[in-house]
């Protein structure tokens, strides 16, 4: 008996001691909404709530820098705030949703971590005339769980982009081979697979050796340890072409302690990580695009719908990259690709 | 008078079954990695091998040290990268660059964190499985509260660090690249010397067996409980600190939320190697031969031309066939032995 008493009291312990870790936060966010300045704002102000996949990483913290931009650009008419979980969870998301509904917000952005799953609650908001934008999340076009989803651009055309960068640092010729997040990850495998078939099209003297690409996990150990088998099992190997930050950063760290500078390594990659990877060398060309380019743009269609207005082709959101977007129904596409090269300066960019 | 073999000699026992049996399956795989693809039979594999082992080995000696006292600990890779990540913060504040000082506040944190645990397990009389997930989480979840999570990429690791990341003891160059053994392996060596000497040199170390054997009897022959399990724990967070600043050495880059879910199959290494997670037995050699096949399969998919999934199906199967036949024997010389225990 004691022995069970003694298990109980240590599960009870040991629960309490996780919840104290991780309980505090959760609740916070799920609850903290609104900024305190929300309850002061300016009357008759447009309340729009940006919900971000989760919150404390670089990626969405420039993302609250965008949403925090077009909140000083229109203090006005606007009040304009970032949240969102403290893990990528999606019923975590689904609770802050529900609970901005509650609030009776005007227009509610969200980065879905699963946009089939939130896709409810969704419809949901827009039962109740709540302007709903999203982004990554082209799954949900055409449905009625959403008014718009901005894409800042179009996949095919940024896996091209890599190619070309690819093409470009291998002289066009060479063998090459691929690595990306996971063979499940639809975007990863989008831009994958349209590189390939552009230099395919158009650079008959490039060859990938690995049918199939890679999978790195997006994970710095796993990237780095992949990259050098990769090396010491392809000695002809010309390019490397990675769609996770963590395949371009391993593969340029593998290069440097070879001291290999004939294998052109091309990357999804922030500036922040790549910047001396490409000064150095280590990287020949990497491609990322600005998350805070979303923040503003998202915020700027819901303004404009908000004030019965209507996004078309050619219309500038007011951010870099969104300056003359596409409309295709409840589709806008951005060109909001970024291009990182060595001796362009990564300082502006704090992501 | 009998010949001894080279096993004998330097080892002073017979080799286990497990061990024996975890050596062919490294030989056997090797010979088909070598054959399907001949660019795996080289030293410069040997050596990138090496280098991205010597984390988890050092961990896995920590692990093994736990399981011989009867304990689990999950809380290792958590231990690592809080005491590595707050050792480089501390460092960063203070605003100097120096290795020693960042590797030995480590390892003092990482000592800290481990005696927590052995109190914990201690005067609660917890089991020690649920202590370590929940200290896991409460370590890692205070580090994050307290220094936040920010990552460090090249430019911001202390150059000391990166120094100690890419130095080697040997540099070979190849027509095309150069590759090097990493210093880690001489940390690994120096640590399983060091695991060796405490377990098999001590009196230390044979408490450690025998309250793994039997706690209650381990206590009735005055064996102090407390003392022991502070070692152990203490032992395990002082490998994990050290670990923690080899990883981010090794990486150039500091991340941490990294590393932390990867402990569970570390433990399975260990187990593979011969260690019972009911305590009283395992071998150092049987743990680095298991930490050596996770490794080898990790390390052998690009060159099979396999996905990453088939890791896992092969990490399973040893580990499965593995468990079964020493369970299998285990009870097959119970029976001989008229011994009717659990385990």
């Amino acid at each position: 008996m004691i022995t069970k008493r003694r298990l109980i009291t240590g599960m009870v312990v040991a629960f309490a001691t996780v919840a104290m870790a991780t309980g505090c936060s959760s609740v916070g966010d799920v609850g903290g909404g609104a900024p305190a300045a929300a309850a002061g704002g300016s009357e008759g102000a447009f309340r729009i709530a940006t919900v971000s996949k989760v919150e404390g990483i670089t990626w969405f913290q420039r993302m609250s820098e965008g949403v925090t931009m077009f909140n000083d650009d229109n203090s006005d008419t606007v009040e304009a705030w970032q949240t969102g979980p403290d893990t990528g969870d999606s019923a975590k998301q689904v609770a802050i949703v529900e609970d901005l509904i509650a609030q009776g917000v005007d227009a509610i952005i969200v980065v879905p971590n699963d946009p089939l799953g939130i896709a409810p609650t969704l419809k949901k908001a827009r039962d109740q005339g709540i302007i709903v934008g999203t982004t990554e999340a082209a799954a949900l076009v055409g449905t009625d769980a959403i008014d718009f989803d901005i894409e800042a651009f179009d996949n095919v055309a940024f896996g091209e982009g890599f190619a070309k960068g690819l093409a470009e640092a291998m002289g066009g010729k060479g063998d090459y081979v691929g690595s990306v997040g996971s063979l499940t990850s639809e975007s990863h495998m989008t831009w994958f697979t349209s590189a390939v078939a552009y230099l395919e099209k158009n650079h008959p003297d490039m060859h990938l050796v690995a049918d199939q690409p890679y999978e790195n996990d997006n994970d710095d150990a796993k990237s780095r340890a992949s990259a050098q088998e990769i090396v010491n099992a392809y000695p002809d190997l010309g390019g490397f072409l990675a769609t996770t930050p963590s395949g371009g950063s391993g593969m340029a760290s593998v290069l440097k302690e070879k001291n290999i500078t004939d294998i052109a390594n091309v990357s999804l990659s922030l500036p922040s990580v790549s910047g001396p990877d490409l000064d150095a060398g280590w990287m020949s060309y990497a491609q990322t695009w600005d998350p805070a380019g979303w923040g503003y743009a998202l915020n700027a269609v819901a303004l404009a719908m908000l004030n019965g207005e209507t996004v078309a082709t050619g219309d500038d959101l007011g951010y870099d990259g969104y300056n003359s977007v596409t409309v295709d129904g409840q589709l806008i596409l951005g060109n909001a690709t970024m291009e990182l090269r060595k001796g362009e300066p990564a300082a502006p960019y704090a992501f | 008078m009998q010949r001894r073999s080279l096993f004998r000699r330097t080892f002073d026992r017979p080799m286990t079954s497990m061990e024996k049996y975890l050596l062919a399956i490294i030989l056997v795989y090797i010979v088909i990695v070598a054959v399907k693809n001949p660019q795996f039979f080289s030293l410069e594999t040997l050596f990138d091998m090496i280098r991205n082992g010597s984390g988890i080995m050092i961990l896995a000696l920590g692990v093994l040290v736990v399981l011989i006292s009867g304990g689990i600990d999950v809380s290792f890779t958590a231990i690592a990268i809080v005491s590595g990540y707050t050792s480089v913060r501390l460092m960063k504040v203070l605003g100097f660059d120096n290795l020693l000082f960042v590797i030995l506040v480590a390892v003092v944190i990482g000592a800290v964190l481990g005696s927590i645990n052995a109190l914990l397990i201690h005067f609660f009389r917890l089991p020690t499985l649920i202590v370590t997930l929940g200290t896991a989480s409460a370590f890692h979840g205070l580090m994050a509260i307290a220094l936040g999570t920010k990552t460090y990429t090249a430019i911001d690791v202390p150059q000391s660090m990166l120094d100690f990341g890419s130095s080697s003891l040997l540099t070979i160059s190849a027509e095309r690249s150069q590759y090097s053994l990493s210093v880690f392996f001489l940390i690994v060596l120096a640590c399983i010397v060091l695991t060796w000497f405490l377990l098999y040199r001590t009196m230390l170390g044979r408490m450690v067996f025998a309250i793994g054997s039997n706690e209650e009897s381990a206590s009735r022959i005055g064996i102090s409980l407390l003392r022991t399990k502070l070692f152990v724990y203490c032992y395990s967070g002082f490998l994990s600190g050290l670990m923690g600043i080899i990883y981010f050495s090794g990486l150039s880059y500091i991340n941490p939320v990294s590393l932390i879910g990867t402990e569970l199959m570390i433990i399975a290494a260990v187990v593979i190697g011969g260690a019972k997670l009911t305590g009283g037995e395992g071998t150092i050699l049987g743990a680095v031969l298991g930490i050596i096949i996770v490794q080898l399969f990790q390390s052998t998919l690009v060159f099979l031309g396999l996905g990453a999934s088939w890791n896992n199906l092969f990490f399973g199967s040893v580990l499965m066939v593995s468990l079964g036949i020493m369970y299998y024997r285990q009870r097959q010389l119970n029976k001989r032995s008229l011994v009717f225990s659990s385990n």
